[in-house]
Protein backbone atom coordinates (compact mmCIF):
# COMPACT_ATOMS: atom_id res chain seq x y z
CA UNK A 1 0.00 0.00 0.00
CA UNK A 2 1.26 3.44 -0.88
CA UNK A 3 2.33 5.73 1.92
CA UNK A 4 2.09 9.48 1.97
CA UNK A 5 2.66 12.13 4.59
CA UNK A 6 0.92 15.48 4.41
CA UNK A 7 2.37 18.36 6.44
CA UNK A 8 0.63 21.70 6.90
CA UNK A 9 2.52 24.86 7.83
CA UNK A 10 1.57 28.51 8.21
CA UNK A 11 3.40 30.86 5.88
CA UNK A 12 3.53 34.62 5.66
CA UNK A 13 2.78 36.09 2.25
CA UNK A 14 3.84 39.71 2.68
CA UNK A 15 1.36 40.17 5.46
CA UNK A 16 -1.27 37.80 4.12
CA UNK A 17 -1.75 34.44 5.78
CA UNK A 18 -1.15 31.34 3.75
CA UNK A 19 -0.57 27.65 4.15
CA UNK A 20 2.17 25.43 2.81
CA UNK A 21 1.04 21.88 2.18
CA UNK A 22 3.92 19.44 1.73
CA UNK A 23 3.24 15.97 0.33
CA UNK A 24 5.87 13.26 0.76
CA UNK A 25 5.47 9.76 -0.63
CA UNK A 26 2.94 8.48 -3.14
CA UNK A 27 -0.63 9.62 -3.78
CA UNK A 28 -2.71 6.84 -5.27
CA UNK A 29 -6.13 5.23 -5.12
CA UNK A 30 -5.50 3.80 -1.66
CA UNK A 31 -4.83 7.07 0.14
CA UNK A 32 -5.75 10.09 -1.94
CA UNK A 33 -9.33 10.41 -0.69
CA UNK A 34 -8.14 10.56 2.92
CA UNK A 35 -5.45 13.13 2.17
CA UNK A 36 -7.82 15.22 0.07
CA UNK A 37 -10.16 15.68 3.03
CA UNK A 38 -7.38 17.52 4.88
CA UNK A 39 -7.04 20.01 2.04
CA UNK A 40 -10.79 20.52 1.72
CA UNK A 41 -10.92 21.25 5.46
CA UNK A 42 -8.12 23.77 5.05
CA UNK A 43 -9.89 25.54 2.20
CA UNK A 44 -13.11 25.63 4.20
CA UNK A 45 -11.53 27.11 7.31
CA UNK A 46 -9.52 29.86 5.57
CA UNK A 47 -11.32 33.05 4.66
CA UNK A 48 -9.10 33.53 1.63
CA UNK A 49 -7.23 30.30 1.01
CA UNK A 50 -3.75 30.86 -0.39
CA UNK A 51 -2.12 27.47 -0.69
CA UNK A 52 1.42 26.53 -1.63
CA UNK A 53 1.61 22.85 -2.54
CA UNK A 54 5.18 21.70 -2.02
CA UNK A 55 5.63 18.52 -4.06
CA UNK A 56 9.36 18.06 -3.49
CA UNK A 57 8.83 14.82 -1.58
CA UNK A 58 6.10 13.44 -3.81
CA UNK A 59 7.27 10.51 -5.94
CA UNK A 60 3.97 9.44 -7.53
CA UNK A 61 0.51 10.87 -8.13
CA UNK A 62 -2.34 9.23 -9.97
CA UNK A 63 -5.03 10.80 -12.15
CA UNK A 64 -7.47 11.06 -9.27
CA UNK A 65 -5.03 13.10 -7.19
CA UNK A 66 -4.63 15.41 -10.19
CA UNK A 67 -8.41 15.68 -10.33
CA UNK A 68 -8.38 16.82 -6.73
CA UNK A 69 -5.78 19.47 -7.60
CA UNK A 70 -8.15 21.02 -10.12
CA UNK A 71 -11.03 20.91 -7.66
CA UNK A 72 -8.92 22.61 -4.97
CA UNK A 73 -7.99 25.23 -7.55
CA UNK A 74 -11.65 25.92 -8.28
CA UNK A 75 -12.59 26.11 -4.61
CA UNK A 76 -9.75 28.46 -3.68
CA UNK A 77 -10.55 30.68 -6.65
CA UNK A 78 -14.20 30.79 -5.58
CA UNK A 79 -13.01 32.31 -2.26
CA UNK A 80 -10.63 34.74 -4.03
CA UNK A 81 -7.67 32.63 -3.03
CA UNK A 82 -4.81 31.15 -4.99
CA UNK A 83 -3.07 27.85 -5.29
CA UNK A 84 0.42 27.25 -6.63
CA UNK A 85 2.69 24.24 -6.92
CA UNK A 86 6.38 24.22 -6.02
CA UNK A 87 9.31 21.87 -6.59
CA UNK A 88 7.71 18.94 -8.42
CA UNK A 89 10.08 16.13 -9.38
CA UNK A 90 10.56 15.67 -13.15
CA UNK A 91 8.17 12.69 -13.32
CA UNK A 92 5.50 14.62 -11.41
CA UNK A 93 5.92 17.66 -13.67
CA UNK A 94 5.69 15.31 -16.66
CA UNK A 95 2.30 13.96 -15.61
CA UNK A 96 1.01 17.42 -14.66
CA UNK A 97 1.91 18.58 -18.17
CA UNK A 98 0.29 15.65 -19.96
CA UNK A 99 -3.06 16.26 -18.29
CA UNK A 100 -2.85 20.00 -18.84
CA UNK A 101 -2.62 21.12 -15.21
CA UNK A 102 0.28 23.40 -16.07
CA UNK A 103 -2.24 25.50 -18.03
CA UNK A 104 -4.34 25.94 -14.90
CA UNK A 105 -2.11 26.02 -11.81
CA UNK A 106 1.20 27.94 -11.77
CA UNK A 107 4.25 25.79 -11.05
CA UNK A 108 7.52 27.07 -9.61
CA UNK A 109 10.96 25.61 -9.10
CA UNK A 110 11.51 27.15 -5.68
CA UNK A 111 9.50 27.90 -2.55
CA UNK A 112 10.50 31.56 -2.70
CA UNK A 113 9.15 31.95 -6.23
CA UNK A 114 5.93 30.24 -5.23
CA UNK A 115 5.53 32.49 -2.19
CA UNK A 116 6.15 35.55 -4.32
CA UNK A 117 3.41 34.49 -6.72
CA UNK A 118 1.00 33.93 -3.85
CA UNK A 119 1.92 37.28 -2.31
CA UNK A 120 1.08 39.22 -5.44
CA UNK A 121 -2.26 40.95 -5.51
CA UNK A 122 -4.93 39.10 -7.46
CA UNK A 123 -5.36 40.21 -11.05
CA UNK A 124 -8.14 42.71 -11.64
CA UNK A 125 -11.35 41.12 -12.90
CA UNK B 1 6.78 -17.78 -27.55
CA UNK B 2 3.47 -17.08 -29.30
CA UNK B 3 0.53 -15.94 -27.18
CA UNK B 4 -2.35 -18.41 -27.21
CA UNK B 5 -5.10 -15.85 -26.71
CA UNK B 6 -6.40 -14.63 -30.10
CA UNK B 7 -6.23 -10.97 -29.09
CA UNK B 8 -2.69 -11.36 -27.79
CA UNK B 9 -1.75 -13.27 -30.91
CA UNK B 10 -2.32 -9.99 -32.72
CA UNK B 11 0.24 -8.27 -30.52
CA UNK B 12 3.18 -6.39 -31.96
CA UNK B 13 5.61 -8.77 -30.29
CA UNK B 14 4.09 -11.93 -31.69
CA UNK B 15 4.13 -10.46 -35.20
CA UNK B 16 7.78 -9.41 -35.03
CA UNK B 17 9.11 -12.26 -32.98
CA UNK B 18 10.09 -14.71 -35.67
CA UNK B 19 13.48 -13.34 -36.70
CA UNK B 20 14.51 -11.27 -33.69
CA UNK B 21 15.62 -11.56 -30.09
CA UNK B 22 13.15 -13.41 -27.89
CA UNK B 23 10.70 -11.03 -26.25
CA UNK B 24 10.13 -10.61 -22.57
CA UNK B 25 6.75 -11.89 -21.50
CA UNK B 26 5.56 -11.60 -17.92
CA UNK B 27 2.05 -12.39 -16.68
CA UNK B 28 0.75 -11.26 -13.31
CA UNK B 29 -2.61 -11.88 -11.66
CA UNK B 30 -3.64 -9.69 -8.75
CA UNK B 31 -6.76 -9.57 -6.60
CA UNK B 32 -9.15 -6.64 -7.01
CA UNK B 33 -7.52 -4.64 -4.26
CA UNK B 34 -5.72 -1.33 -4.59
CA UNK B 35 -3.27 -2.52 -1.97
CA UNK B 36 -1.25 -4.19 -4.74
CA UNK B 37 -0.99 -1.14 -6.99
CA UNK B 38 2.11 0.25 -5.30
CA UNK B 39 4.02 -3.01 -5.76
CA UNK B 40 2.84 -3.27 -9.34
CA UNK B 41 4.15 0.23 -10.05
CA UNK B 42 7.52 -0.65 -8.54
CA UNK B 43 7.66 -3.81 -10.65
CA UNK B 44 6.78 -1.85 -13.79
CA UNK B 45 9.43 0.75 -13.07
CA UNK B 46 12.15 -1.88 -12.69
CA UNK B 47 10.98 -3.86 -15.72
CA UNK B 48 10.91 -0.86 -18.06
CA UNK B 49 14.13 0.62 -16.70
CA UNK B 50 16.17 -2.57 -16.82
CA UNK B 51 14.75 -4.85 -19.49
CA UNK B 52 13.09 -2.91 -22.30
CA UNK B 53 15.61 -0.35 -23.54
CA UNK B 54 13.24 2.52 -22.78
CA UNK B 55 14.48 5.55 -20.87
CA UNK B 56 14.00 6.47 -17.22
CA UNK B 57 11.29 8.93 -18.24
CA UNK B 58 9.31 6.16 -19.91
CA UNK B 59 9.77 3.94 -16.86
CA UNK B 60 7.98 6.61 -14.83
CA UNK B 61 5.35 7.05 -17.53
CA UNK B 62 4.59 3.35 -17.69
CA UNK B 63 4.16 3.32 -13.93
CA UNK B 64 1.26 5.67 -14.50
CA UNK B 65 -0.09 3.76 -17.50
CA UNK B 66 -0.23 0.46 -15.61
CA UNK B 67 -1.61 2.11 -12.48
CA UNK B 68 -4.46 3.75 -14.37
CA UNK B 69 -5.34 0.65 -16.39
CA UNK B 70 -5.33 -1.72 -13.44
CA UNK B 71 -7.18 0.70 -11.21
CA UNK B 72 -9.91 0.98 -13.84
CA UNK B 73 -10.14 -2.80 -13.99
CA UNK B 74 -10.47 -2.96 -10.20
CA UNK B 75 -12.97 -0.14 -10.01
CA UNK B 76 -15.17 -1.09 -12.93
CA UNK B 77 -14.48 -4.51 -14.40
CA UNK B 78 -13.74 -7.08 -11.72
CA UNK B 79 -15.86 -7.52 -8.61
CA UNK B 80 -14.28 -7.75 -5.15
CA UNK B 81 -12.76 -11.17 -4.71
CA UNK B 82 -12.09 -11.52 -8.43
CA UNK B 83 -8.82 -10.99 -10.31
CA UNK B 84 -7.17 -8.71 -12.80
CA UNK B 85 -4.69 -10.23 -15.26
CA UNK B 86 -1.77 -8.18 -16.50
CA UNK B 87 0.56 -9.24 -19.30
CA UNK B 88 3.74 -7.37 -20.21
CA UNK B 89 5.41 -8.00 -23.54
CA UNK B 90 8.53 -6.24 -24.67
CA UNK B 91 10.81 -6.56 -27.64
CA UNK B 92 13.91 -4.92 -26.20
CA UNK B 93 14.70 -1.63 -27.84
CA UNK B 94 11.53 -1.73 -29.92
CA UNK B 95 8.28 -1.81 -28.00
CA UNK B 96 6.41 -2.32 -24.77
CA UNK B 97 2.93 -3.84 -24.75
CA UNK B 98 0.55 -4.28 -21.87
CA UNK B 99 -2.69 -6.26 -21.73
CA UNK B 100 -5.01 -5.73 -18.75
CA UNK B 101 -7.98 -8.08 -18.50
CA UNK B 102 -10.82 -7.88 -16.01
CA UNK B 103 -13.44 -10.55 -15.39
CA UNK B 104 -16.49 -8.52 -16.35
CA UNK B 105 -18.03 -9.14 -12.94
CA UNK B 106 -17.82 -5.54 -11.71
CA UNK B 107 -20.99 -3.63 -11.04
CA UNK B 108 -19.87 -0.91 -13.45
CA UNK B 109 -18.40 -3.14 -16.14
CA UNK B 110 -17.87 -1.61 -19.55
CA UNK B 111 -17.85 -3.17 -22.98
CA UNK B 112 -15.13 -2.58 -25.55
CA UNK B 113 -17.57 -0.56 -27.64
CA UNK B 114 -18.42 1.67 -24.67
CA UNK B 115 -14.74 2.24 -23.95
CA UNK B 116 -13.89 3.15 -27.54
CA UNK B 117 -16.73 5.67 -27.54
CA UNK B 118 -15.71 7.09 -24.16
CA UNK B 119 -12.09 7.60 -25.17
CA UNK B 120 -13.05 9.21 -28.47
CA UNK B 121 -15.37 11.61 -26.66
CA UNK B 122 -12.84 12.57 -24.01
CA UNK B 123 -9.33 12.44 -25.40
CA UNK B 124 -9.38 15.86 -27.06
CA UNK B 125 -11.23 17.78 -24.37
CA UNK B 126 -9.52 20.96 -23.20
CA UNK B 127 -8.17 20.16 -19.71
CA UNK B 128 -9.61 23.41 -18.42
CA UNK B 129 -13.07 22.09 -19.26
CA UNK B 130 -12.75 18.94 -17.18
CA UNK B 131 -14.39 19.71 -13.86
CA UNK B 132 -14.72 16.21 -12.41
CA UNK B 133 -12.22 14.52 -10.12
CA UNK B 134 -12.09 11.46 -12.38
CA UNK B 135 -11.73 11.11 -16.12
CA UNK B 136 -8.09 11.91 -16.88
CA UNK B 137 -6.43 8.52 -16.51
CA UNK B 138 -7.41 6.77 -19.70
CA UNK B 139 -8.16 9.67 -21.99
CA UNK B 140 -5.23 11.89 -21.02
CA UNK B 141 -2.46 9.83 -19.48
CA UNK B 142 -2.80 6.44 -21.18
CA UNK B 143 -3.91 7.83 -24.55
CA UNK B 144 -1.07 10.35 -24.69
CA UNK B 145 1.68 8.02 -23.55
CA UNK B 146 0.91 5.08 -25.84
CA UNK B 147 0.85 4.64 -29.62
CA UNK B 148 -1.91 2.03 -29.59
CA UNK B 149 -4.89 1.96 -27.23
CA UNK B 150 -7.52 -0.62 -28.04
CA UNK B 151 -10.24 -2.61 -26.34
CA UNK B 152 -11.70 -6.06 -26.81
CA UNK B 153 -14.48 -8.00 -25.13
CA UNK B 154 -12.96 -11.20 -23.78
CA UNK B 155 -14.62 -14.58 -24.43
CA UNK B 156 -15.06 -14.90 -20.65
CA UNK B 157 -17.17 -11.74 -20.51
CA UNK B 158 -14.58 -9.24 -19.37
CA UNK B 159 -12.73 -6.39 -21.00
CA UNK B 160 -9.18 -6.54 -22.34
CA UNK B 161 -7.30 -3.28 -22.73
CA UNK B 162 -4.24 -3.42 -24.96
CA UNK B 163 -1.64 -0.66 -25.18
CA UNK B 164 1.58 -0.44 -27.17
CA UNK B 165 4.42 2.04 -27.07
CA UNK B 166 7.06 1.93 -29.81
CA UNK B 167 10.53 3.09 -28.88
CA UNK B 168 11.14 4.49 -32.35
CA UNK B 169 8.38 7.05 -31.91
CA UNK B 170 9.22 7.95 -28.35
CA UNK B 171 12.57 8.10 -26.73
CA UNK B 172 16.23 7.37 -27.18
CA UNK B 173 17.81 4.38 -25.51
Amino acid sequence: MAEVKTTLQDIDLSGKPGKAVAFAGQLDETNVDTEAKKIYALIDEMATPNLLLDLEGLTYMNSKSIGYLTDWYSRTAAKNGKIVIARPKPNILDILKVVGITQIIPIFETIDEAKLALSAAPAAA
Amino acid sequence: MIPTDPFMASSVVSKTNAMTEAPIKIMITIPTNGYFLSGLRDFTMNLVRNMTGFSEQWAFRFQSVIDELVNNAIEFGSAPGQDVKITFLSQKGKSIEIFVEDTGTGSQKKTAEQMVKWVEEHRHINPMQITSIRGRGLSSIVANWTDVLEFKNSPAGGLIVHVVKYLEKGEQL
